[in-house]
């Protein structure tokens, strides 16, 4: 498993595409979200000052179209193997199919997230330096390790998964549509999963656990007590996905990215097993 | 390490009968498995090495059932396997592809890893472009790249299916000459088509037809299966309806053939020496 986990990680973090599809799409971020990603604001009044806000936003920014360049890198990923002729020489060895796949989802996850990871906490360094905040970087930590890391596992798994059962490259179109639908269209719109506990892309963690609040009361919000909060949306359909949040669901939803990975990892362990014929 | 098949079939999804009642004897030492393409000699390969399940039947390897997980996993720590389409990662050095196979192998210690490597990069003579980008690599250095992998673990069983495609006559001598060498008191498995490697390594050997063993025994054995039907015929004319023609030589104004036939193919035509090669044909002949 460390074995397949170091040279995956090698030969995932080689790839120029990597860096080049990274570098191209962080410039669009860069130039589309200019205002906000310099002061790591969220439209009006959110207090950039205070760096677990800060950190929320540069997350929360950095999620919105990232995760689909992790998506496509590393859906070629699984499949390669059987591809390239490799797998017969690694079956022949006493190293189990199982811990090979583990050693493999990790390595590729971590590689691919590298250039994610190198750009939030680029900007943390630099928030906590203009801002004269190092904490900024305790909360980088803090709020990756809990927002970020859970949706990259899951969505990794789904990457890697996905192209088992259809060719890569369609794979990665209906991850590109799969990205937008489920996770940044507001739930007004059509029913989706954006915005519910299924989403990688929600904020349960920052509410529940970070005490995030916009300073604007957001106006699709269906129950609005005195504080503001997430979770039903009114007038959206599947709102039983989407539970108030607080600390508990904000775990859960921890819970539910690392169910989600697992499960999907192991459908992937059973269509080996099936395709061995 | 004995190999020992009982009763073994394979059929693939789809209906193919791959291996169909299969016996078979391999004792520690060089063997040789011959079969037309399609014979079945890969799908037999890959049951011993643990990568496809059989039909029915049982196979055991030194002993162990490999059935049963705990036998495939003693079997495969001491396997060297060498697939026929061997398939690298063009992203890894010869080196590091080495360093990954040996460490899924189990040979945790980094500095037996480093000397076997260099060593056995010394026997493929692949020194000199063990830090290149296997995606540089030529057929024949892939191919080379390969054999290295099958031998990283000191295996004592190594199998290895059409191990010299692709590579110059050097290369393929060398090779088959450091088969040899390995066999000793390990179990060297070769399958090929090209029954010059068998005959110039191997002392046992089987061929396989159809998924079932048309042939078992040693080397001279299967040559006296042409005995008394190769014949040589030199004639200005087209070659004899009658017979198989294994080689035609242009000579003068006409051809001189080489023939296998029960009974002579021409009253012209004059019994020659069989080889091997004359020996597997003449089996196969019989065999349709
Ligand atoms: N994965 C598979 N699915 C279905 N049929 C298969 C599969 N692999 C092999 N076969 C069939 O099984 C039979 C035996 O194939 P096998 O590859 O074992 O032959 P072989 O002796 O290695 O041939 P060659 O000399 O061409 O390598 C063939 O008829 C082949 O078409
Ligand atoms: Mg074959």
């Amino acid at each position: 498993m460390i074995a397949t986990f170091r040279y995956e990680f090698l030969m995932q973090i080689r790839r120029p595409v990597l860096w080049i599809v990274y570098g191209l799409t962080f410039a669009v971020i860069v130039v589309t979200f200019g205002q906000p990603y310099a002061e790591l604001s969220m439209g009006a009044g959110v207090d950039r000052h205070d760096p677990t806000t800060a950190m929320i936003v540069s997350a929360d920014l950095l999620m919105l179209l990232l995760p689909i360049v992790y998506g496509c890198l590393l859906a070629d990923r699984l499949i390669r193997d059987r591809r390239l002729g490799v797998v017969g020489v690694l079956d022949a060895t006493p190293t189990g199919h199982t811990s090979r796949l583990i050693g493999k989802y990790l390595g590729t996850c971590a590689a691919t997230a590298v250039p994610f990871a190198l750009a939030y906490f680029g900007r943390a360094v630099a928030y906590a330096i203009t801002e004269g905040e190092p904490s900024a970087l305790g909360w980088a930590v803090a709020v990756f390790v809990t927002t970020t890391v859970p949706a990259l596992l899951f969505v990794g798994a789904l990457a890697l998964a996905g192209p088992l059962l259809m060719p890569p490259m369609l794979f990665q179109v209906l991850f590109v549509v799969y990205w937008f639908w489920g996770n940044l269209i507001p739930p007004r719109m059509m029913p989706t999963l954006a915005d519910s506990i299924l989403s990688p892309n929600s904020r349960y963690v920052a509410y529940g656990l970070f005490g995030y609040r916009p300073a604007q009361q957001p106006p699709d919000v269906l129950v609005a007590p005195d504080y503001y909060t997430y979770g039903p949306v009114s007038e959206a359909a599947l709102n039983f996905l989407r539970p108030e949040a607080g600390v508990a669901v904000a775990l859960l939803w921890i819970g539910v990215m690392l169910v989600l990975a697992v499960s999907v990892l192991s459908l992937a362990r059973l269509h080996a097993i099936r395709t061995e014929s | 390490m004995r190999i020992e098949i009982s009763r073994l079939t394979k059929t693939y999804r789809g209906g193919v009968h791959a291996l169909d009642g299969l016996d078979l004897d391999v004792p520690t030492g060089m063997y040789g498995l011959l079969g037309s393409n399609g014979a079945g000699k890969t799908t037999l390969i890959r049951i011993l090495a643990g990568l496809l399940k059989p039909t029915s039947g049982t196979v055991h390897i030194g002993g162990h059932d490999i059935a049963t997980t705990a036998g495939r996993l003693a079997v495969q720590r001491t396997l060297g396997y060498l697939p026929q389409d061997l398939g690298v990662y063009p992203d890894l050095t010869a080196r590091q592809f080495l360093d990954y196979i040996a460490l899924l192998k189990g040979i945790d210690s980094r500095t037996t890893r480093r000397r076997r490597i260099g060593e056995f990069l010394e026997v493929v003579a692949l020194t000199q472009d063990a830090d290149r980008r296997l995606k540089g690599f030529s057929g024949g250095m892939l191919r080379r790249v390969g054999i290295a992998q099958a031998l990283l673990a000191d295996p004592r069983l190594l199998i290895v299916d059409e191990p010299t495609t692709g590579l110059d006559p050097e290369e393929r001598i060398r090779f088959r000459t450091l088969l040899s060498q390995l066999a000793g008191e390990r179990t060297v498995l070769l399958s090929t088509h090209i029954v010059e490697d068998v005959a110039q390594t191997c002392r046992l050997l089987a061929v396989l037809a159809k998924g079932r063993l048309a042939f078992t025994g040693n080397v001279g054995e299967l040559v006296s299966q042409a005995d008394h039907r190769v014949w040589t015929l030199t004639t200005p004319g087209p070659a004899p309806s009658h017979g198989r023609v294994v080689a035609a030589v242009p000579e003068g104004t006409g051809m001189r053939y080489r023939l296998i036939a029960p009974t002579a193919p021409d009253p012209y035509a004059r019994p020659a020496e069989p080889t091997l090669e004359d020996g597997y044909l003449a089996l196969m002949e019989t065999g349709r």
